[in-house]
């Protein structure tokens, strides 16, 4: 097979395997006015959101980070941010991110600009003068190593675990060993499975980061809880996931980690934050589960594509990176097909091999980062851009995090 | 009649049924022919033998929990009989 595709090769070296035009509010305050805007120029997407005010400390931070790699994307061509004028999350931050990562960007400032009208007016202006400029690019053959696909499960059953996600896994280690990325996250959903995971790291610095990771979300999760509310508000998976079988966390994380593959995991990244482009190979990203949050995250991580496994079936998709979905339940396949890309039921009902279908998945990877369209791209999914959060929890010591758990071998 | 089911990792105490099962339909897993005791559906887990509460349930070959109550082989393994304490308060 050919391992190679049809990308935007950037400037900094980096490879877009789609050319948007962004526009993206730095407050909430604005989404509206973003919306507008992208609704008049043709191949524009606009990335409202409900945050960027009111917010302090990690919390703040995971949004400037997030609005800061959306905007950084290579999957992104031009930028126009939009911004109210009073926020705390300051939209010249935004703007001068994106002038460093060296593309056309634009900034306005609604109560500057004199109200939404003429905000409008005047960015769809200059998002029109830059979508011309994007016109002029041209895809050039990239090769498989300047991939990086973030793995994802959501409205998981239990056939993601038998098939969809070793599908996946086995796509992702062949990423992998052509020299390109994938990304591991969802931690709360891999509670359990620490041991397991640590045991796949390059090294014991990096196993540590790996235990560190998952007893910091498990106390996050801890400290969300409360045994006076009703027991379904405590509960760490969906009632859809009861309904498909699977019946406890540990199963589901048993079944969820096959996604990542067999390869060496080498770091433990943080939301949204890219990692060293020198780095190749299978990242942990430390985040908990919100299908939205995870795949934003991923996606700020670097992230081109995203391959998401749903058993129950899902719609969703992203402004930012295509989200191929696959599923392993041949009924659930039948039932909604407009909503899937791959369908990997064969492993269950006619024996296929993991391997012949991982292979497959990646010739539909290839395809797609060369400019085919997913379902969720025909459909106009844009839901699962969500920026993550973390409010009323103070990261906490490594010592913190250890303690109460049994010190591993 | 005879159902589909897969035995993942052989060291499980259950089968993943694979197609909606009756009660007194019957698995052929490789630990030998279990008949169902009641209803299990499509990638539903199944017992494959007597199992006493307390008794930890084994999927992929590792523990995904414990037995809330005793069951007898072919009962519908769930969060009705099924705990885990992992994540839990």
């Amino acid at each position: 097979m050919k391992q190679e595709f049809m990308g935007y090769k950037r400037p900094n070296g980096s490879v877009g395997i789609r050319n948007y035009l962004a526009v993206i509010p730095s407050v909430f305050c604005a989404n509206t006015t973003v919306g507008k805007i992208a609704a008049q120029v043709e191949g524009a997407v606009a990335l409202p959101h409900a945050v960027g005010c009111a917010q302090v400390g990690f919390d703040l931070e995971l949004t400037a980070r997030t609005l800061k790699s959306m905007a950084c994307h290579p999957n992104v061509g031009a930028v126009i941010v939009v911004g109210l004028g009073c926020e705390r999350f300051n939209p010249q931050e935004l703007y001068d991110a994106v002038k460093e990562n060296g593309k056309p960007v634009a900034l306005f400032v609604i109560q500057d600009e004199g109200g939404t009208t003429a905000t409008i007016r005047k960015a769809v202006d200059k998002a029109r003068e830059f979508k011309a400029i994007l016109d002029q690019d041209r895809r050039t053959p990239c090769p498989l190593s300047s991939l990086m696909m973030g793995t994802k499960c959501g409205g998981t059953d239990a056939t993601s675990g038998l098939a969809a996600n070793p599908a996946v896994g086995n796509a992702a280690d062949r990423i992998v060993a052509a020299g390109g990325s994938a990304i591991l996250s969802e931690l709360n959903e891999l509670l359990g499975t620490e041991d397991f995971l640590a045991r796949r790291a390059v090294s014991p610095q990096v196993a540590d980061k790996i235990y560190s990771a998952i007893y910091e979300i498990e106390d996050v999760l801890r400290s969300g809880l409360d045994p006076t509310l009703p027991e379904n508000r405590n509960h760490l998976i969906s009632r859809g996931n009861f309904d498909g079988g699977v019946s406890s966390i540990v199963e589901k994380a048993l079944g969820g980690v096959h996604k990542s593959g067999t390869s060496p995991i080498v770091d433990v990244i943080e939301y949204a934050v890219p990692p060293d482009p020198s780095l190749k190979g299978l990242f942990l990203m430390n985040y908990e589960s919100h299908d939205g949050e995870v795949v934003t995250g991923m996606i700020g991580c670097g992230a081109q594509l995203v391959a998401f496994t749903t058993g129950r079936g899902n719609p969703t998709g992203h402004p930012v990176a295509p989200v191929i979905k696959i599923t392993g339940n041949e009924k659930t396949w039948r039932s909604m097909e407009e909503n899937f890309d791959f369908n990997a039921s064969g492993i269950i009902s006619q024996g296929r091999s993991v391997e012949e279908t991982g292979e497959e998945l990646l010739e539909l990877i290839l395809r797609i980062a060369g400019g085919e369209e997913t379902t969720a791209e025909k459909i106009g999914g844009t839901e699962l851009f969500c920026v993550g959060r973390r409010h009323g929890y103070h990261r906490k010591s490594r010592e913190e995090l250890w303690a109460g758990h049994s010190c591993p071998s | 009649m005879l159902r589909k089911s897969l035995m993942i990792n052989p060291m499980d105490s259950v089968v993943m049924v694979l197609e909606d099962a009756k009660k007194g339909d019957s698995v052929v897993t490789p630990k030998g022919t279990v008949t169902l005791v009641e209803d299990v559906e499509f990638a539903h887990k199944a017992s494959i033998s007597d199992m006493k509460k307390g008794q930890p349930v084994i999927k992929y070959g590792e523990e995904i929990g414990y037995l809330l109550k005793d069951v007898s082989a072919g009962s519908w393994i769930h969060v009705h009989n099924m705990g885990c304490d992992r994540g839990k308060i």
